[in-house]
């Protein structure tokens, strides 16, 4: 489903407002004052930077640190939005494609929040109002009252085939993970979808590679989380087809030995982008530090990218991921000042640059 | 094979003695080089002129910079406009 215009790609003008607004996001300045403010400061802190028009629009509604993670999201939404309406051609096809993301997202929500009878204003709140779909389909999404009728609607999109197929299990089990499983596999099944293969060096092919790596780290994360909660489930069952690192039975394999997977990064193309990252696993043996670390390599190489490819989709993603780290670290700092926890316990689950 | 040989040889000696004078005047080849110039210089502001609104619309005090920017590449016309003295 994907659209394609038949405009040529305007590069230029893109990559000029995605610098600006990188630009501006928070620095590392920042965050060391907002770890240090209690959640009623860090709404007023915001107030007074870029997420001004959000915090005020919702400020009626809602208050405290809920106030603060919706205005994020709805900024967040809002600046994904701009460039999808700024992009022409290729460049809004290969946008579109990571946003597709919070398609994926949207529909979720709006099945956990069926499932669990929620208010539609509680839904609405939730959405990330960004993606290919339109306003409208949103709005009647969240109007449905059946994950049936949810399904019906979704008819059309890419989700609707693997939706119905999972919605058997679903009535079967009465759990939601079928359904969420078959919405994620859904947009990681078309992340790639006719994108060209090119010759190798050039921006397209590099995004080819990032999406690759993207699906690669997702197989990792899964591995280790299902190697450390001791389950007995198959890694290989929640394999993403397309990665270049694993096939579905090496990663069975590997997912009982982290040492042997370490050893596997290491030799691979990713071992020298990712060496922080894997001493940090193997000393702390800690998942979270793992993850934040493979956060941090993907955000510094997609910097380095958007420098050596100033004319390229490049910048645009380096921006899409630097917006979301944001997101990620200002609703860190936000519940973790609510939960109480120290300074130092915030920061490290900070991924700064 | 010999003969095709030796026609081509012919025409060529035909060609040789009608070549005469070049075949556009020099007046003409100047002008052809400042159009040329203006062509790359457009072609060239396409592209920042893009960058440049895109800046501008982030940030309104970039307007000046940006309209500099915009018509560098104007200079490629003016120094190809010489030519058209030199001749």
């Amino acid at each position: 489903m994907s659209i394609k215009t038949e405009e040529s790609s305007n590069y230029e003008y893109v990559v000029a407002r995605v610098r600006s607004r990188r630009a501006k996001l928070f620095d590392a300045d920042d965050y060391r004052k907002l770890v240090r403010m209690g959640p009623s400061e860090i709404a007023r802190f915001m107030e007074e930077t870029e997420y001004e028009a959000e915090m005020n629009a919702l400020g009626t509604r809602h208050a405290g640190v809920d106030l603060v993670e919706y205005a994020l999201n709805r900024n967040l939404a809002k600046h994904f939005d701009d460039l999808l309406r700024f992009a022409d051609g290729d460049l809004y096809d290969y946008i579109a494609r990571y946003l597709r993301k919070f398609d994926a997202w949207n529909v979720k929500t709006v099945i956990r929040g069926v499932y669990t009878e929620s208010d539609r204003e509680d839904i609405e709140d939730d959405l990330i109002r960004t993606g290919e779909f339109s306003e409208r389909l949103l709005d009647r999404l969240v109007e449905a009252g059946s994950i049936d009728d949810i399904v019906e609607l979704l008819d059309g999109t890419f989700f609707a085939d693997p939706l119905a197929d999972a919605y058997d299990e679903y009535e079967s089990t009465e759990t939601l993970v079928p359904l969420e499983n078959a919405v994620d596999r859904a947009f990681y099944a078309h992340l790639l979808d006719d994108l060209p293969r090119t010759e190798p060096d050039t921006p397209t092919a590099l995004y080819r590679e990032f999406l690759e790596a993207e699906i690669d780290f997702r197989n990792l994360r899964n591995a280790l989380r299902i190697a450390r909660s001791g389950a007995e489930i198959d890694p290989s069952e929640y394999y993403i087809e397309g990665g270049r690192l694993f096939g579905p039975e090496e990663l069975r394999q590997l997912a009982r030995n982290v040492d042997e997977l370490v050893a596997r990064i290491r030799e691979s193309s990713y071992g020298s982008d990712l060496d922080a990252a894997l001493d940090h696993l193997e000393e702390a043996q800690s998942l979270i530090g793992f993850e934040h670390a493979i956060e941090a390599a993907l955000l510094e190489y997609s910097e380095k990218l958007s420098n050596r490819y100033p004319l390229s989709v490049c910048p645009v993603l380096s921006y899409i991921l630097a917006k979301e780290r944001e997101v990620e670290n200002i609703r860190a700092i936000a519940r973790g000042r609510e939960a109480g926890l120290s300074v130092e316990e915030i920061e490290e689950e900070l991924v700064v640059q | 094979m010999f003969e095709l040989a030796m026609t081509l040889e012919s025409v060529a000696t035909v060609l040789q003695q009608d070549a005469g004078g070049p075949a556009i005047s020099a007046e003409a080849a100047a002008a052809l080089a400042v159009g040329l110039a203006a062509f790359g210089a457009g072609y060239a502001e396409r592209g920042i002129g893009a960058a440049a609104m895109g800046a501008i619309a982030e940030n309104e005090d970039l307007f000046g910079r940006g309209l500099i920017l915009t018509v560098l590449p104007e200079t490629l016309v003016i120094l190809a406009l010489v030519v058209v003295f030199v001749v």
